[in-house]
């Protein structure tokens, strides 16, 4: 009878298998298989948020603000801003200068510029209260650093990442000064605010008055371990930058010319090319003469499929997907243009 | 003899093409509930699966099929390549949001969604091989795969499209219109996948082949996967599914019946299948036409 002895010895083996899997399964349904390290489902790049615009006033000459109400909105750090996909489709970028623990609104500051890309005159003019706005973000590449003490300057509408700031570093009780221009008083945002919160810590100067701020003379004598952060118009940050090449600097608008975007060169490491990408000609389409077979999609910033890493070069990010850190070294060729004159690509 | 070849090849329907392309879709999740399918967190959960594989799923597809573009020679295929790709693209984002909301609602899938990570990135991504055949060989092993797994989306696309009873039942308008908006482009690019399959490789052996993991893998992921969120759902304690469950829902309509999802296996396997003589592409046009979301992307990229 060896065959029975077979047939019965397979048996007991399966029924015994099958209790001690079943056992095992029932303890973790999800055994035995590993798990990625670093899991990249369900931490979506960036949420896009739905928000009522709840006020929409002028707070000084030429300056709307903002106030954009959800619930359960995601806290931020001072120096944050949030990407405004407006009426049209333009996507621009505000900072936000209002509470960095109230998550139930945010407070944004714009400057119309009449000669500007259309962004600003579109906040004026088209956004009312009551209307929804699309916002991406809130992002921070302004952030605040430890120091020892801090030196702010700022340019009018240029105040509105450094106010968050100065009311953190006051709550914290640290050692600040700054160095606020502008036009004329009139046309200064949270210019009352600035003064009380700083006192004799704070000196304004309004050109109508006394004329360009003597920079020389302000960051001449800089304390021991000092950051220094600006935020304003180009050429402030220009002349700052030259005299503290270290600078923190927030800048929005990319390096236009009036009539819009500029040529730029890419080089193509990986393939060994150069290319120049004209002013009226996306990265993509520049690169797919070159390369036809890159991958690409949507050509309108927001599928992700020709993300492309960056190995040197200054990007102006265009696209609503990246986050901080994709940013910090790639970007999505078909939307996205250089700030830099030259932009090299891993590919 | 020729002849003979030309009967037993995939035969598609013709039909006019569409061209493609990736909607901007976003869907807020605020209001949606742990149990969208009121009283029946069987059902729900064997739909949130979807949410468990599709976003490293469809993000592993876009990563095959960048590499596999150098291999296309024909214009209107790799158009086609091209704007599935972009869909996949959103198909993926859009589920990955979803995930954030159960956590909020108390039932943490990462555990699950790492382990598929695991699977699309390590198991079935790149490897290191040789160039040349091997990695050619693994190239079209995957375009194949994809091409099984396209079978069975745009089974469950067509099948959602029709599922009046989840309506019925009153399922959450959002979670409906996020499965029925991926289920219409499912069903409107149900064929690029296996079109691209037959034009870089087409071997019958390989996509027998490869149906039969993608289906093991698919069962496999499935039941575990509605394990997993029965025995974690913060709501239920002790609950169990079994396929009577399953069985039983189907037969009502708020799931995939058993009989057709066994139907759906030989009409893969016929030498003679083409996806375009399953499905409506006319339904799924129709549907995106009026879908809140994709009608809300429209606007937006105007």
């Amino acid at each position: 009878m060896p065959k029975l002895r077979t047939v019965a010895l397979v048996a007991g083996a399966a029924l015994l298998a099958r209790r001690a899997l079943r056992r095992r399964i029932q303890a973790s349904p999800l055994w035995p298989m590993p798990a990625l390290e670093e899991p990249v489902s369900g931490r979506p790049r960036s949420r896009a948020l739905t928000l009522l615009v709840t006020a929409h006033e002028e707070i000084a000459d030429g300056v709307v603000q903002l106030r954009l109400e959800g619930h359960g909105l995601p806290r931020w750090e001072p120096g944050a801003h949030l990407d405004l996909v407006l009426p049209s489709g333009l996507v621009r970028q505000y900072s936000l200068c209002g509470d960095p623990e109230d998550t139930s609104s945010y407070t944004v500051a714009t400057r119309l510029v009449t000669d500007g890309r259309g962004g600003s005159r579109e906040v004026h003019e088209q956004v009312r209260e009551g209307m929804e706005l699309t916002v991406r973000g809130p992002r921070n590449r302004f952030p605040l650093v430890e120091a020892e003490s801090y030196v702010f300057v700022a340019g009018g509408i240029g105040i509105t990442p450094v106010l968050p700031m100065l009311r953190a570093l006051t709550g914290r009780g640290a050692e600040w000064r700054l160095l606020y221009g502008g036009r004329t008083r009139a046309s200064m945002p949270f210019l009352e605010e600035v003064v009380k919160l700083g006192g004799d810590r704070v000196t304004v100067v309004a050109e109508d008055e006394a004329g360009l701020p003597d920079l020389d003379a302000w960051l001449g004598e800089l304390p021991e371990g000092a950051a220094v952060y600006c935020c304003g118009p180009e050429g402030l940050m220009a002349a700052v930058e030259e005299r503290v090449p270290g600078v923190h600097l927030e800048r929005f608008a990319a390096r236009t010319t009036a009539g819009g975007d500029v040529a730029f060169e890419v080089e193509l490491r990986r393939s060994g090319r150069v290319l120049t990408v004209p002013a009226d000609t996306t990265v993509l389409d520049a690169v797919r003469e070159e390369l036809p077979d890159t991958a690409y999609s949507c050509a309108q910033g927001f599928c992700g499929t020709c993300q492309q890493r960056v190995l040197e070069g200054e990007v102006d990010h265009r696209d609503e997907l990246l986050t901080d850190a994709e940013r910090g070294d790639s970007m999505l060729i078909c939307v996205s243009r250089a700030r830099s004159d030259r932009l090299v690509l891993d590919m | 003899m020729s002849n003979k070849q030309a009967a037993r090849a995939p035969q598609p329907v013709a039909s006019e093409r569409v061209p493609l392309k990736a909607r901007k879709v976003s869907f807020s999740w605020e209001d949606t509930p742990l149990h969208w399918v009121p009283g029946d967190p069987f059902t729900t959960h064997t739909i949130n699966v979807l949410h468990l594989l599709l976003p490293a799923g469809e993000r592993w597809f876009v990563h095959v099929y960048k590499q596999v573009l150098p291999y296309i020679r024909d214009e209107e295929l790799r158009e086609d390549v091209l704007g599935f790709i972009g869909q996949e693209a959103m198909h993926s984002q859009a589920h990955d949001e979803v995930l954030p909301r159960l956590r909020e609602l108390g039932l943490d899938p990462t555990p699950y969604t790492a382990q598929v990570d695991w699977m699309f990135e390590k198991l079935l991504g790149d490897r290191t091989l040789p160039p040349g055949r091997a990695r050619r060989w693994w190239l079209m092993e995957r375009v194949a795969l994809i091409a099984a797994i396209e079978h069975y989306t745009a089974f469950l696309g067509d099948w959602v499209l029709n599922a009046e009873e989840l309506d019925r039942r009153g399922a959450d308008p959002t979670m409906l219109d996020l499965l029925r908006w991926h289920g219409a482009e499912e069903v409107e690019h149900r064929s690029v996948a296996f079109d691209l399959f037959l034009h870089v490789d087409g071997g019958y052996r390989r996509r027998a082949r490869t149906w039969a993991t993608a289906f093991a893998t698919l069962v496999f992921l499935w039941q575990r996967g509605i394990r997993f969120f029965l025995e974690n759902d913060p709501t239920l304690p002790a609950a169990k599914g079994s396929l009577k469950d399953f069985h039983r829902r189907g037969r009502d309509g708020l799931l995939p019946s058993t009989g057709a999802m066994l139907r759906s296996i030989p009409t893969y396997l016929s030498r003679t299948y083409h996806p375009s003589q399953e499905g409506s592409t006319e339904q799924a046009v129709a549907y995106l036409a009026a879908s809140p979301a994709a009608l809300a992307a429209e606007k937006r990229t105007a």
